[in-house]
């Protein structure tokens, strides 16, 4: 049985996998919120893409609009909102966000109901052959802007006030309050680049997976069984485990009695993680 | 020879109108224009409406058609009330909502049904409580092995085995990949029938089952494409079999393997969404006629939908079983006395019925008086997609489905079809 045909084939998925949880991890850092709403903030850029498309629009009108509404959306909910559940459990926090979620869930379902929609980009018809698969561009794009955006906010952490902020925000709020750290400031700019990443995130899974809300908002799973990998603390770890479970995903297709189940694979890698890695994420929990 | 300017003036205006008008005005009943006035017959139906998927576009079918008919005369003068109800997915609001509608609301019969658990939970409910059901769209196998339950369209399976008939005898095929959802009594039950059909038929045959929610479409049609298949047959919703078209069509393969589908992905939407990549390589099979054909009663049915539907209500296959079932419930209704309309009389009559005529129906429907099961639409169409439409390629054809020789013995005994 040749198994590098799915590993190809898991590779796209994986890496936007792989940017999703990072997204996730960028938030979490800053804020202490987990975003359940994260695929809804996206999904809702997608489908503002495929509209525009439909509308005979420039491609990259499309893909700015919708990396635009994920973001505004994020900040709106990042800057109005999540302020309000502040001083709440990491918990509650994290449950805020399923309103926004629900409330987008539905939003999508009154506008473009659900039929099934298809968002296509020339790049899904450039591919290069890889073991008798295609692997095309789009993913190509995906993996690369996975590497490029780890990358980059790596950099922003690493080298600038803001990333000495988020840091320090993520380590002790009270004390970070005290020592003059924006807080509403910095974790407004955490909503916001968490916005950018759900965007092209959003983009990438309509085109490579498919374009339904409900779908694509509850594929904020797989990301977070990845952000958990990482511990919510390492960006490259969650990379990597995102990218990982995308391939473990597609690489258990060939195993006839198992195939039919692979969907489950992120909640079962997320459930063995959280046991294993339980006692870390929990150090993580306190030093919020 | 004065001549009526009044009369002329209103003659061209009805006639402009008439032309300009989408369809003919709707004829139901007797056609009399006056509104049935007189005790109401109650019929129940039970839809999945809320939930994973809207399947309440037969009932919706069901209460426009009841509604011109009750507009024209009723049956015999009364009027039908026509109840439904939202079983929301769930086997236990389906079994509650039947006891109401029928022992509570005292339903003569279930008309229009259209949910993917409510033939398994309430089957054993409607024989205990001698109802019939005709109903609109089953989906999984419980539909279609129930006594009391008749359901007007053909079913994945039998639609499935129909495209893959096609298949066999039109596009030489000689090997075949099935994919299906891996439910229980849907997935495995239609794919089942490809492999029954390759064992007798001598070709080769291949089941992939997959969770209609897995995100990874490209690992599916690799898998499927492995075992190099002449053609792929999908028994999958159109949400579902979207993306597994895009993903074939990303990896080429849409140049190399045919592909066809169930009638679940017959929907005017979907060749234009899968693009022109897929022109004349796509084919579906379609449980009733084609969605605009020009015949009378399709014609009829649009024009019902057009005065008594809402304007945002679909016009698809799912609304043509509906329609089908409440005219075929009408068809039983007119046979009794009026004032002798209970549960045990219109049962009776639904069991007499026999060559009900449509031309949305390719052969005659009939309920099958004493058969343990249902399946009398068993004879189908086909269609490809062309120019981002559907362009119906086949005459009406008998499924070939191994399964069904119960019921083609019957009709041979009962000089049907």
């Amino acid at each position: 049985m040749n198994i590098l045909p799915f590993i190809i084939s898991g590779l796209g998925i994986g890496a936007v996998y792989a940017l999703s949880g990072v997204g996730l991890v960028i938030l979490f850092r800053a804020t202490g919120v987990l975003n359940f709403a994260f695929g809804a903030f996206g999904a809702i850029g997608a489908h503002c893409a495929w509209q525009l498309l439909e509308w005979k629009m420039p491609l990259a009108v499309a893909i700015l609009a919708a990396v635009a509404v994920s973001t505004a959306i994020s900040f709106l909910y990042g800057r109005i909102f999540a302020p309000m559940l502040s001083h709440r459990d990491t918990v509650v926090r994290a449950v805020g966000t399923l309103a926004p979620a629900l409330v987008l869930i539905a939003l999508m379902g009154i506008v473009w109901g659900e039929l099934p929609r298809r968002l296509q980009f020339p790049t899904d018809l450039m591919f290069v052959s890889l073991f008798g698969v295609r692997l095309t561009y789009t993913r190509i794009i995906a993996l690369l802007l996975a590497v490029v955006m780890v990358g980059a906010i790596t950099l922003l952490l690493n080298r600038t006030r803001l990333g000495l902020d988020m840091r320090a925000l993520a380590n002790d709020r009270d004390l970070s309050a005290i020592l003059g750290v924006r807080i509403l400031y910095t974790e407004t700019a955490a909503w916001i680049i968490t916005g950018v990443f759900a965007g092209f995130a959003g983009l990438l899974l309509a085109d490579l997976v498919r374009l339904q809300g409900t779908f694509l908002t509850l594929l904020v799973i797989p990301a977070i069984a990845a952000a958990i990998l990482g511990q919510l603390r390492s960006l490259w770890e969650t990379a990597v485990a995102g990218l990982l479970i995308g391939i473990a995903e597609a690489a258990l297709t060939p195993f006839g009695w198992i195939s039919p189940y692979r969907a489950a694979a992120p909640f079962i890698i997320a459930l063995v993680a959280v046991t294993i890695l339980g006692s870390t994420a929990k150090a993580v929990l306190k030093d919020r | 020879m004065r001549i009526d300017i009044r009369g002329l003036t209103v003659g061209l205006a009805l006639m402009l109108l008439s032309a300009f008008s989408a369809h003919a005005a709707a004829s139901c009943g007797d056609n009399t224009g006056k509104p049935a006035t007189g005790e109401p017959i109650v019929i129940g139906a039970i839809t999945g409406k809320t939930g994973p998927d809207d399947f309440s576009n037969s009932t919706k079918a069901a209460k426009a058609y009841f509604d011109c008919l009750n507009a024209n005369g009723g049956i015999k003068g009364r009027p039908v009330k026509y109840l439904v109800e939202d079983d929301q997915w769930n086997p236990e609001t389906a079994s509650q909502l039947a006891a109401k509608l029928v022992n509570d609301e005292k339903a003569v019969l279930m008309v229009g049904n259209s949910s993917y658990v409510e033939c398994g939970a309430n089957a054993d409910f409607y024989k205990k409580s001698g109802i019939l059901v005709v109903a609109g769209v089953g989906v999984p196998r419980e539909c279609y092995f129930a006594e009391n339950y008749a359901p007007t369209n053909a079913g994945p399976r039998v639609s499935m085995l129909g495209a893959m008939g096609y298949a066999l005898d039109k596009l030489n095929a000689k090997s075949v990949v099935c994919i299906g959802p891996n439910i229980p009594n849907v997935g495995t039950w239609s794919c089942d029938g490809v492999m029954l059909l390759a064992k007798e038929k001598g070709f080769a045959a291949q089941t992939i089952l997959m969770d209609p929610g897995s995100a990874d479409a490209t690992s599916i049609i690799l898998q499927a494409a492995s075992s190099k298949p002449d053609v792929i047959v999908l028994g999958l919703s159109k949400g579902v079999a979207v993306p597994l078209l895009s993903a074939a069509e990303e990896q080429g393969l849409n140049q190399t393997i045919t592909f066809l589908s169930a009638a679940s992905v017959y929907d005017l939407s979907v060749p234009g969404t899968i693009g022109p990549g897929w022109d004349g390589k796509f084919y579906v099979n379609m449980e009733f006629n084609d969605l605009d054909a020009k015949t009378p009663d399709n014609q009829n049915w649009l024009a019902v939908m057009d005065q008594y539907g809402q304007k945002s209500d679909p016009r698809d296959t799912f609304a043509q079983a509906g329609y089908l079932a409440a005219r075929i419930a009408e068809k039983a209704l007119v046979t009794l006395d009026p004032s002798n309309v209970t549960r045990e009389t219109a049962s009776a009559a639904v069991r007499q019925i026999k060559g009900f005529k449509s031309d949305i129906f390719c052969a005659p429907w009939y309920f099958g008086d004493g058969q343990p099961r249902h399946n009398a639409n068993s004879t189908t169409r086909m269609a490809v997609a062309e120019g981002g439409k559907w362009k119906v390629v086949s005459d009406c054809v008998q499924s070939p489905d191994p399964e069904l020789k119960d019921i083609r013995a019957f009709e041979a005994s009962a000089g049907l079809n």
